[in-house]
């Protein structure tokens, strides 16, 4: 064999041997595309360590040793959510409940504002499905902002979001899409879109717009030419054929339109919500989940490890199972941590990038299209 | 056929040609332009071209590896003048280099913006002619030799590569391998293993000027950071309209990929099979190998030495006797001095109460530790072990080599006689906390009036010599480095050939709290890195326990798929203790369930790593504490 292609050192060879992988080993080297049986077969697989060899391969081949961060500002403009998925720690039902919130325009605004002499370059904003407020909330609330800080990328609202938007305003998803642009948006989250299969996803959030749904809005947004993430929550009451069923539907959307950016896998958190007999994923199979899915997603670009669901420590490790970005520094973030995650609300820039170093990476500032800032 | 290949013919671009074997390939070099519409028209198959001749929209692929760049100023590139840049009323391109004529645009257009005349004209001119058109307001590009022997009125030299650097941080790229997509993959394997060559024998085949500029000047490696450095340049270039595509697509992986999957090849294949590694090999690991090649070897020798689906576990009890002590060290939170209000020392009905909950929750096992108290002697901890000997069934697993030398002191006793007489009065194994870096160096600094490496380690010896076992540790993180850490392997490892009294490994991180030393290497991944590094070269200590007391339960679960086979210890702390019973009951739940959910089955063990039957369920936890 020529020596581009042995990219694997003998101990990762046989390691892969050992977990009976061998034929998988041989696939990613000739960059064929995995099956579901394949994925099924690495879901399954207990040995991580092989697991993770195989995604750290395909992560070097594509990213080197570089590994992104942003810095970006976490906005959650209500908790106000008509839905009521099972998961969530963070909606209330209605405005007037206990805990509920609706930030006026300036409320929100100011959260930009506090942040106004440092580099912040994105604003990520996410919502809950709020019946009290008018659309013109959200195209107001992204002018102001952009007002503030014209320099800034807004990332906002989940495909849940605009699919309701539509529904409720009575609009096209595309003229939703296009009034959010002309206030300001840059480019979709890639939340909401939990598991897509119809068992799961009836029991976990029945209100929430459905698989199709999901993936029709994204389709439009990338055929607008807005770029997208995506995401997939694990650890609950998915099967593995679910959790694969999802990652090949995210494949097949993104043949189509390439408009994906980035995976991010995220983990079930079981306080405060209605699912508290289920422990949530352990890291094992966050780190395995990680893994599979830069095996998978061979059209996605990136794989980002969101560090405040799964921890600094194993946010770090992941940068060798598969994962070359890390969420940014972020600020003020409220699902998660309503759903008890214990994690630091923030880390700061130095933090981020001793981690990664000692991770022996390189960190790399981007912007939302990953872009490079510069090497940290 | 042979295949034909073009390069720029400077001085620059010799390493990385002068080494391709003539007699496989025909070798031509031109300017760059020319060079560059050989590519484009498919007349070579590979060559050495400026980075515009990529960026152009074709359907080209650059050869990672090697390329001509400079990580700072690169003397061969300069915009010249009379006059400061605040003057210039016109910047004169020469184009011979479209790559360095975009690079002067980028930064007139950007860092250079504020500095220059607003209405500053830009002109492209004929190769060849910039040194002439320098004068008096008129800035001139200038590259190669030209750029070498300036006439002293040009006094103001402005270097286009540390321009870029300071602008952008980054390494620029001035020319790289590009061909085909369709390039057979031995050419490119050849021209690159030329270039490896080429660059390696830079020192043998330059002297003088042309050596310090090829050594000083230019930067031949096309790594990571260099790939970012041309991604930069590129994306600047298209937004700028200078470039029609942003996009560059390499042949393969970058060569760092290919160099390190096979460098350590041989190493990481005698770790894996147990084979004994020298300290150099060891501190190469440690440094050099990825997390994912260690963990994979370090999975291997796990499997071999540990088939099967077991994972164990130990329930036990930490007893702190006495918080008083001598001693202060600079990490430890815990010591008062003997006069301090939260001095202690346990009385017998105090203990009595712990050991009767570790008793009635199924434990066998307590450690029990304290600090240096100046007035305990050898006969209080006689006594005491003899009295909880005789009233409990528990293994006691007690004292750190510093408390046995101390008692030593204080009885005026030598460290054979104490281990002894201790033992006659019922110790069953130490355990081995207290190393920290077994090195002097770092103990020196974060534990100066500690025992020095030489002690910890004839304490253990003579432990191991009467009997005794004990487990041995690491704390890493407070400053140590790849050979401090492996060094302290290689103590253990030796102590262990002549005495096969150490039980298990245990690394954990220093965790900081209240005290003065500021860590640094305590993340995850300098754990899991040191964990499988542990598992390799300790080719004599059968166990290496994993530490989610200090790394959470998720990156302990990685490590025991990265060379550790135990899951540590359910420690009843008073605290937990005295919680409600499901919290006890939840944390050897937890502990069952993170091995469960790593792939294995948990097995309890006592403290000399026999199994002692099926795992404790919490059911029976319950039954016992409400009996
Ligand atoms: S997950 Fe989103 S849609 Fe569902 S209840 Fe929470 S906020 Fe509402
Ligand atoms: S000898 Fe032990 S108890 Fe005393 S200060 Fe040092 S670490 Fe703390």
């Amino acid at each position: 064999m020529n020596t581009e292609m042995t990219t694997f050192s003998h101990v990762a060879r046989d390691a892969l041997a050992a977990a009976d992988l061998g034929d998988l080993r041989d696939k990613v080297l000739l960059g064929q595309r995995l099956s579901f049986e394949d994925g099924m077969r690495l879901f399954e697989c207990r040995d991580i360590a092989a697991v993770g060899a195989l995604a750290n391969h395909v992560r070097e081949r594509l990213h080197g040793d570089l590994t992104y961060f942003n810095r970006n500002l976490h906005v959650n403009a209500t908790n106000v959510c008509e839905a009521n998925c099972i998961f969530c720690s963070f909606a209330r039902l209605k405005t007037g409940d206990k805990d509920a919130y609706t930030m006026t325009i300036d409320q929100a605004v100011g959260r930009v504002r506090a942040l106004k002499d440092e580099l912040v370059t994105e604003v990520h904003i996410v919502n809950g499905l709020n019946p009290d407020v008018p659309f013109s909330y959200y195209t107001d609330l992204l002018r102001a902002i952009k007002e503030e800080r014209p320099d800034i990328h807004i990332k906002g609202f989940t495909a849940v979001e605009i699919a309701y938007y539509a529904e409720k305003y009575d609009m096209t998803v595309r003229g939703v899409l296009e009034a959010l642009v002309e206030a300001g948006l840059g480019s979709l989250p890639g939340g909401g879109a939990e598991i897509f299969a119809t068992r799961a996803r009836k029991k976990l959030c029945a209100d929430k717009v459905d698989a199709d749904g999901w993936l029709g809005v994204h389709r439009i947004a990338h055929q607008m030419g807005l770029r997208s993430n995506c995401t997939m929550l694990f650890g609950h009451i998915e099967k593995t054929e679910e959790r694969v069923d999802h990652l090949l539907r995210l494949r097949g959307l993104q043949d189509e339109t390439r408009g994906f950016q980035t995976f991010i896998p995220l983990a079930f958190h079981n306080e405060n919500n209605r699912l508290q007999r289920l422990p949530g994923p352990t890291g094992h199979d966050s780190l395995r989940t990680l893994a599979v899915a830069r095996l998978m997603l061979d059209n996605i670009p990136h794989i980002k490890a969101y560090w405040p669901m799964l921890g600094v420590k194993l946010a770090q490790i992941s940068l060798s199972f598969g994962v070359n970005d890390l969420d940014g520094t972020v600020r003020e973030e409220r699902i998660y941590h309503m759903a008890g995650a214990k994690t630091p609300q923030e880390l700061t820039r130095a933090d981020l990038v001793e981690l990664i170093r000692r991770a022996g990476r390189i960190p790399v500032e981007r912007d939302t299209h990953y872009n490079v800032i510069c090497e940290a | 056929m042979r295949k034909t290949i073009a390069s720029v013919g400077y001085l620059n671009a010799w390493p990385l040609t002068s080494k391709i074997d003539r007699s496989q390939f025909r070798l031509i070099a031109d300017h760059p332009s020319a060079v560059a519409r050989m590519l484009e028209d498919g007349v070579v198959d590979l060559a050495l071209v400026p980075v515009a001749s990529v960026l152009g929209g074709k359907d080209l692929r650059v050869l990672p590896g090697y390329a001509i760049g400079a990580d700072g100023p690169v003397h061969s590139v300069l915009v010249v003048a009379e006059t400061p840049m605040e003057q210039w009323t016109e910047l004169v391109l020469d184009g011979s280099s479209r790559t360095s004529a975009m690079l002067a645009k980028l930064l007139v257009a950007g860092p250079w913006k504020a500095h220059l005349r607003d209405d500053l004209v830009v002109r492209e001119v004929e190769a060849g002619t910039g040194v002439h058109t320098a004068r008096g307001t008129v800035a001139s590009l200038v590259i190669g030799d030209a750029a070498r022997d300036l006439p002293e009125r040009l006094s103001v030299r402005v270097d286009l590569a540390e321009a870029w650097k300071a602008w952008t941080g980054l390494p620029f790229v001035f020319a790289v391998w590009a061909g085909r997509p369709d390039l057979d993959i031995d050419v490119r394997g050849s021209v690159r293993e030329a270039g490896r060559q080429g660059v390696d024998a830079i020192d043998a085949d330059y002297v003088g000027e042309e050596h310090r500029y090829l050594t000083q000047n230019l930067r031949y490696t096309f790594d990571d950071r260099a790939m970012m450095g041309l991604r930069r340049f590129a994306a600047l270039a298209r937004k700028a309209g200078l470039a029609k595509t942003d996009e560059i697509k390499l042949y393969g992986p970058p060569l760092k990929l290919v160099k390190r999957a096979t460098d350590l090849d041989t190493l990481l294949d005698k770790g894996a099979k147990g084979e004994r590694l020298t300290f150099d090999e060891g501190v190469r690991l440690q440094k050099e190998a990825t997390i994912s090649d260690l963990g994979a070897a370090a999975d291997l020798r796990r499997q071999d030495l540990h088939p099967g689906d077991d994972v164990t576990y130990i329930i036990s009890r930490n007893v702190n006797y006495t918080n008083v002590c001598v001693v202060a060290c600079k990490f430890c939170a815990f010591y008062r001095p003997k006069k301090h209000g939260e001095a202690y020392v346990l009385s017998r009905d105090q203990m009595a109460a712990k050991f009767d909950e570790l008793v009635a929750c199924g434990g066998i096992e307590v450690l029990l530790q304290g600090g240096l108290h100046p007035e305990l002697k050898i006969e209080w901890y006689e006594d005491l072990f003899k009295w909880i000997k005789a009233g409990w069934p528990l293994a006691l697993h007690a004292l750190s080599p510093e408390e046995i030398y101390h008692i030593g002191t204080v009885s005026n006793l030598d460290l054979r006689t104490v281990i002894a007489r201790l033992i006659a009065a019922g110790m069953d194994s130490i355990p081995g906390g207290g190393a920290e870096i077994l090195d002097d160096e770092i103990r020196k600094k974060i534990a100066p009036l500690k025992s020095s490496t030489d002690e910890w380690l004839e304490c253990m010896r003579q432990a191991h010599k009467l009997g005794l076992r004990s487990s041995s540790t690491m704390m890493m993180g407070v400053g140590e480095t790849a050979e401090h850490r492996v060094k302290h392997l290689l103590r253990l490892r030796d102590l262990q050939d002549e005495t096969g009294g150490f039980t298990a490994f245990i690394c954990w991180t220093f965790v900081p709290d209240n005290t003065y030393v500021k860590p640094s290497g305590n993340t995850a991944a300098d754990y899991l890195r040191t964990n499988a590094v542990s598992r390799l070269f300790l080719d004599n200590i059968k166990n290496v326990q994993a530490s989610w007391v200090t790394q959470g339960p998720g990156v302990a679960q990685a490590a025991l798929h990265m060379g550790a086979n135990d899951y540590g210890s359910v420690m009843l702390e008073e605290n937990v203790v005295s919680a409600a019973g499901s919290t006890f009951a939840m944390t050897i739940d937890e502990v069952e369930r993170h091995i469960r959910a790593a792939g294995f089955v948990p097995v309890r063990r006592n403290m000399r790593y026999d199994h002692v039957g099926g795992a404790l369920t919490v059911g029976r936890v319950n039954e016992i504490r409400l009996a």
